[in-house]
């Protein structure tokens, strides 16, 4: 009966929450109405199941050892893990927050949720201006940074542990940004690259930088990342797509403009995967000028590519 | 499946009750419309919650709820539940993220409402400055965006990146989204004749035509990720099998049909909306992919890389 097992979680939290010390399964079953089952077995699958609907929910649940002779452990809900620090929103700015959900579409429901526990909505929302995907691992991280945990992942192969000082979200993509502990270096890591869920150690391990604007950890262009050893490179770019690559790099990366309109870019290259992409993708309206190591690496991949289908 | 359903009820009762204990008075339909939920839903909730309390449940412990004649609730002896639950960690993200992409949109008020609930919710979450959201801009986004609201005709001077040429069309702009880290323009286009999508960063040029757009069936409210990929059913399609090294092609491209191999590559369909789209990506894998078919692809790859070459070789 859902109700009646609604009515005993709503108990349990209540009882868990209002308790001033831990309680063991047996003192609960003794105390709580609807009560769990007589039968052992059953009575700890039940108290199981509850236990992993609240986690679901975010309750924080904390078990301890109780002293003495068993080996029983007790449960309660410390006030300080569930209240939710009152922010002080004012009617404008929940309304502010309604809007911001209603226009900016993300996957899952979780900013509605999270609007509830601030109070509901407030005056009407907005049209859909934007979506946003919401990456596996997103959330692990962001609590990382909120607590100072430092994560080890591994990335394309290579395991890293990073103190993470922010998430980013750019070009689509979300981005964690910090320092690589085995690098000794700021790092940022594209979210959906990492091989598999990130794994946090303790709280406070770690002290940010004052004044870390994550954006700034992310560097402006994809091409920038990369452990290569960095290269000083030269492209041209016809005339037709001058705009448009400008546009891309910012005026500060044209270092000649020719009477034609074509331009010279000039880019710091420290992933040449990600600077062969960017050159191919202009197809036959760009060259490669310098250094020759570059312009030599894509001759060669070009050459192995023409002839791949021959 | 009775668990899910508990869950989701107990997570509302939860945000309910606070609300109602600070609240003291609000109505049933001021509840209704806050909490999303109809009114029957909130009615049910609010009649189990006398059955609740704290043990052993005699009158002094047990939640008192009143609701008067004029749908004004209150609830009394549930002092525990004074404060919502602490955001979960994706909630928190959910809204901050909404939040500060919807800040950073162009012409948005940095010192607004918008702006300070989010420095309140950063604090009370502990990640002061710990996300940051650029969804880019341009002088056009705002010179298309009021153009969509206003429904003035334009002249525009557009790259088209798949097919790798420059065109100028009349179009009557109908709306201006963010999707899939771009910027898109909807607009009837007067010359396909149809309603185009064109991204903001490709539009070199704007120029009014004077007349003002007449009114079309308008793009709506739809899912704005299924607005940007919606492959044109008389796109011609390429099967390409991929070593693991290019398995981010059936991860971050709109295939038609993408399957895993034992070895960690994979097998996708791709809807190829331009030639230059197809080549640009076939440059870019080389060997990390195999054209498997048609055999116009793999002429296609190995022509891009011929002509490109030709740069290099005079």
């Amino acid at each position: 009966m859902v109700s009646e097992r609604l009515e005993r979680l709503v108990n349990l939290t209540a009882t868990l929450l209002d308790t001033r010390r831990f309680l063991t399964l047996e003192e609960l079953a003794a105390r709580l109405e609807p009560s769990y089952p007589e039968d052992k077995v059953a009575r700890r699958r039940a108290f199981s199941r509850d236990k992993e609907t609240l986690r679901d929910l975010g309750v924080p649940i904390t078990t301890s050892a109780i002293d003495g002779f068993s080996t029983e452990i007790g449960y309660r809900i410390l006030p300080d893990d569930y209240y939710l620090p009152d922010p002080g929103l004012n009617v404008e700015e929940r309304a502010a927050l309604h809007v911001a959900v209603t226009a900016v579409r993300l996957d899952g429901g979780e900013a509605q949720e999270g609007l509830r526990k601030l109070g509901g909505v407030e005056g009407t929302g907005a049209p859909a201006l934007a979506a946003l995907a919401v990456t596996a691992g997103l959330a692990e991280l962001f609590d990382a940074v909120a607590r100072r945990r430092v994560v080890e992942f591994d990335y394309r192969g290579d395991p890293r542990r990073l103190e993470p000082y922010g998430v980013v979200h750019r070009f689509g993509h979300w981005y964690v940004v910090g320092r690589d502990q085995d690098k000794d270096a700021p790092r940022a890591f594209r979210i959906d690259r990492f091989d598999g869920p990130p794994r946090s150690g303790p709280d406070g391990a770690f002290e940010p930088p004052a004044g870390f604007d994550p954006s700034e950890g992310l560097r402006s262009d994809p091409m920038t990342y990369g452990d290569d050893r960095p290269v000083e490179a030269r492209v041209l770019v016809d005339a037709t797509r001058a705009a448009w690559v400008v546009d891309q790099l910012g005026d500060d990366a044209v270092v000649e403009r020719r009477d034609d309109g074509a331009v010279v870019v000039q880019l710091a290259v420290v992933n040449r995967e990600a600077f062969r992409a960017f050159v191919v993708g202009l197809l036959e309206h760009a060259e490669v000028l310098a250094p020759p190591e570059l312009r030599s690496d894509l001759v060669d991949w070009l050459r192995a590519v023409a002839q791949s289908d021959a | 499946m009775t668990q899910p359903v508990a869950g989701s009820r107990l997570r509302r009762i939860l945000a309910l009750i606070p609300w109602i204990l600070t609240h003291p008075g609000v109505t049933i339909s001021d509840l209704a419309h806050r909490f999303d939920v109809p009114e029957s839903e909130l009615e049910s909730d609010l009649a189990l919650l006398p059955l609740c309390g704290l043990p052993p449940y005699t009158a002094d412990r047990l939640i008192d709820v009143w609701v008067g004649d004029d749908g004004a609730v209150s609830i009394r002896l549930a002092e525990y539940f004074e404060r919502p639950l602490r955001l979960t960690p994706s909630e928190g993200v959910a809204l901050l993220a909404a939040g500060r992409a919807l800040l950073a949109v162009p012409g948005s008020d940095p010192h607004g409402p918008l702006a300070t609930a989010l420095d309140k919710l950063e604090a009370a979450l502990g990640a002061r400055g710990a996300l940051s959201i650029d969804v880019g801009g341009s002088d056009n986004l705002d010179r298309l965006t009021h153009a969509a609201a206003d429904s003035e005709q334009l002249e525009i001077d557009y790259y088209s990146f798949a097919r790798d040429e420059m065109t100028t069309r009349v179009v009557d702009p109908l709306r201006v989204f963010h999707a899939l880290g771009a910027w898109y323009l909807a607009a009837y286009c007067h010359r396909a004749d149809a309603e185009r999508l064109f991204r903001v960063d490709r539009v070199r040029a704007v120029r009014p035509t004077g007349e003002s757009a007449p009114p079309h069936p308008s793009a709506g409210d739809d899912d704005l990720v299924d607005l940007v990929y919606r492959p044109d059913p008389s796109d011609p399609r390429v099967q390409l099998r991929l070593r693991p090294d290019a398995a981010w092609v059936a991860e971050s491209l709109p295939t038609e049909d993408a399957k895993p191999r034992p070895d960690g590559g994979w097998d996708v369909v791709l809807a190829v909306s331009g030639p230059a789209f197809l080549e640009r990506l076939l440059l870019r894998l080389g060997p990390a992919a195999t054209v498997v078919g048609p055999a116009t692809a793999r002429a296609a790859r190995s022509d891009a890389a011929r002509r490109v070459l030709v740069r290099y070789e005079r």
